[in-house]
């Protein structure tokens, strides 16, 4: 059976209690899965124990069946990842970015050409593609980050935010780009704070609030900002309700 | 950690160190700024009066090519530990003021690779220099008038400053090690500056025979059997802050 993305009471908490809290998750291969909760919500830091960033305090991450915490070079050549900073170095140029990318995402040297040009041409990076990435804008070289993210064509996928700073010819070339990764079988999670995107390249959509899953909204649902906020404020009544009941 | 992601890694770093500006201006200031001084330091003492002759009597001796050389090696000491401290600081720290850390988790390349990929290229970028140094400080040599040295005078700058200048080098890993627990690059920077002044308060009272980053430049002014052993047991130190270096990147976490 393909296996896809897992993370199985996770919890993984900071100085004065923040964090996530025994959270389950499946990302299924051929599926893109959305995580959408406001600033604060967990959303960062469940990917970040996904990709080995984090060490959970309890619980599992697991990629195609094998704990993140153990998984070696053959499954880590099999991800494309966005979270918090882009690999990309300034000195380098665009075409240069993506081949260093390739080559430290495990790419054989004959095939890292070919795939390099790609990128560069899904992502529209044809013009700046001899400039260095410190000259580029944030939009251009937020575009850059996501084709030496996905150029190696990842079976897993995990982008934090991946619009943010693009304009929306790049935000369509983003969604088109998914959902062909999709196609072929990968499994993605992204999280976003815009929910119209979201609707409309995630399969699955899951809400996070105060680093718990409360709950899913339908992709191609009606207000789906108000389903939403509906959520999120029901999770705040029963945790205040909770906690008075406690003091 | 594969030969392959190791050679991959390295790659990527030494690519880095020819593209980037901070090891090519650090590469120029060491080579130009050593010369620089052996060669005023040598032209003041043969033209000057003789108070300059007496205050720099103890840096270039009695001046001509051993003087020079002699001069050279001084400077290459606190130069090379300088530009060596700042270039690692710069490479580790880097990750971290750029945000390109994250980038560097969750793939075929582990980050010990990197860790390793970076000290290597440190390494590299140092023979770079030292073969540049030693190129334009003798050529340097005969332009101020020298004459052509003698084969012990080469013999003393081919056979010195490349063990000079890359236990160095080696002397400045805990920079790496400083940078990556601070997570930037001034932390780095802070040690370097530690160690090349301690390294020098610790000559000039007369000791540092047991102090490490002073080891290097006692045995190139005077190698003896002593001094030998004592650079030889210093490179422990060294030694230490590869494995702490190298640890630390293999158990980070983005957690701060």
């Amino acid at each position: 059976m393909v296996q896809g993305m897992a993370l199985s009471g996770v919890s993984r908490t900071f100085a004065g209690g923040v964090g996530v809290h025994g959270v389950d998750l499946d990302i299924a291969p051929g599926q893109v899965h959305a995580l959408v909760g406001l600033n604060g919500a967990g959303k960062s830091t469940l990917m970040k124990v996904l990709l080995g960033m984090l060490r959970p305090t309890s619980g599992a991450a697991r990629i195609a069946g094998v704990p993140v915490r153990s998984a070696g070079a053959g499954v880590w050549s099999r991800v494309g990842h966005l979270v918090e900073g882009p690999l990309v170095y300034g000195e380098f140029t665009v075409r240069g970015n993506l081949e260093m990318s390739a080559a430290l995402h495990g790419v054989p040297r004959p095939r890292r050409a070919a795939l390099v040009d790609r990128g560069v041409v899904e992502f529209g990076l044809q013009p700046y593609m001899h400039r260095r990435a410190r000259s580029l804008s944030f939009g251009n070289k937020q575009r850059l980050a996501l084709a030496a993210a996905l150029h190696h064509d990842p079976d897993f996928v995990v982008l934090d935010e991946p619009t943010t700073g693009l304009d929306p010819a790049g935000t369509i070339l983003l969604r088109e780009r998914l959902r062909r990764c999709a196609g072929e079988g990968a499994a993605i999670l992204i999280s976003s704070h815009h929910l119209d995107e979201v609707s409309r390249v995630a399969d699955r959509i899951t809400v996070i609030n105060e680093g718990r899953l409360i709950g899913r909204l339908e992709p191609r649902g009606a207000e789906l900002e108000q389903a939403f906020f509906a959520l999120v404020l029901a999770d705040d009544e029963r945790r205040r309700a909770g906690e008075e009941a406690a003091s | 950690m594969s030969g392959g992601a190791l050679r991959a890694a390295v790659a990527v770093e030494l690519r880095k160190s020819v593209r980037a500006r901070v090891p090519l201006v650090a590469a120029a200031l060491l080579v130009l700024g050593v010369v620089a001084i052996s060669a005023s330091a040598i032209a003041a003492v043969s033209a000057g009066p003789p108070e300059v002759l007496a205050k720099l009597g103890p840096v270039v001796g009695g001046g001509g090519w051993a003087g020079y050389v002699d001069a050279a090696l001084q400077v290459t000491g606190a130069a090379g530990a300088g530009a060596c401290g700042i270039l690692i600081s710069w490479s580790f720290g880097r990750e971290f003021a750029e945000g390109t850390i994250a980038g560097l988790f969750a793939l075929p390349v582990s980050r010990t690779a990197v860790a390793a990929a970076k000290l290597v290229a440190l390494f590299v970028w140092t023979a770079c220099v030292t073969a540049s140094l030693i190129a334009v400080l003798l050529t340097a040599g005969l332009l101020v008038g020298l004459g052509p040295p003698t084969a012990s005078d080469v013999g003393v700058v081919v056979g010195r400053i490349p063990v000079l200048l890359l236990a160095t080098a080696a002397m400045t890993v805990p920079a790496a090690w400083v940078s990556t627990i601070t997570r930037g690059l001034m932390g780095g920077i802070a040690t370097t500056v530690v160690l090349l002044a301690s390294a020098q308060v610790i000559v000039f009272s007369g000791g540092g025979a047991w102090f490490p980053p002073s080891a290097p430049a006692l045995w190139a002014l005077a190698p003896s059997p002593s001094t030998l052993v004592t650079l030889l047991w210093s490179l422990l130190f060294p030694a230490v802050a590869i494995i702490l270096t190298v640890v630390s990147w293999h158990r980070l976490q983005l957690d701060r």
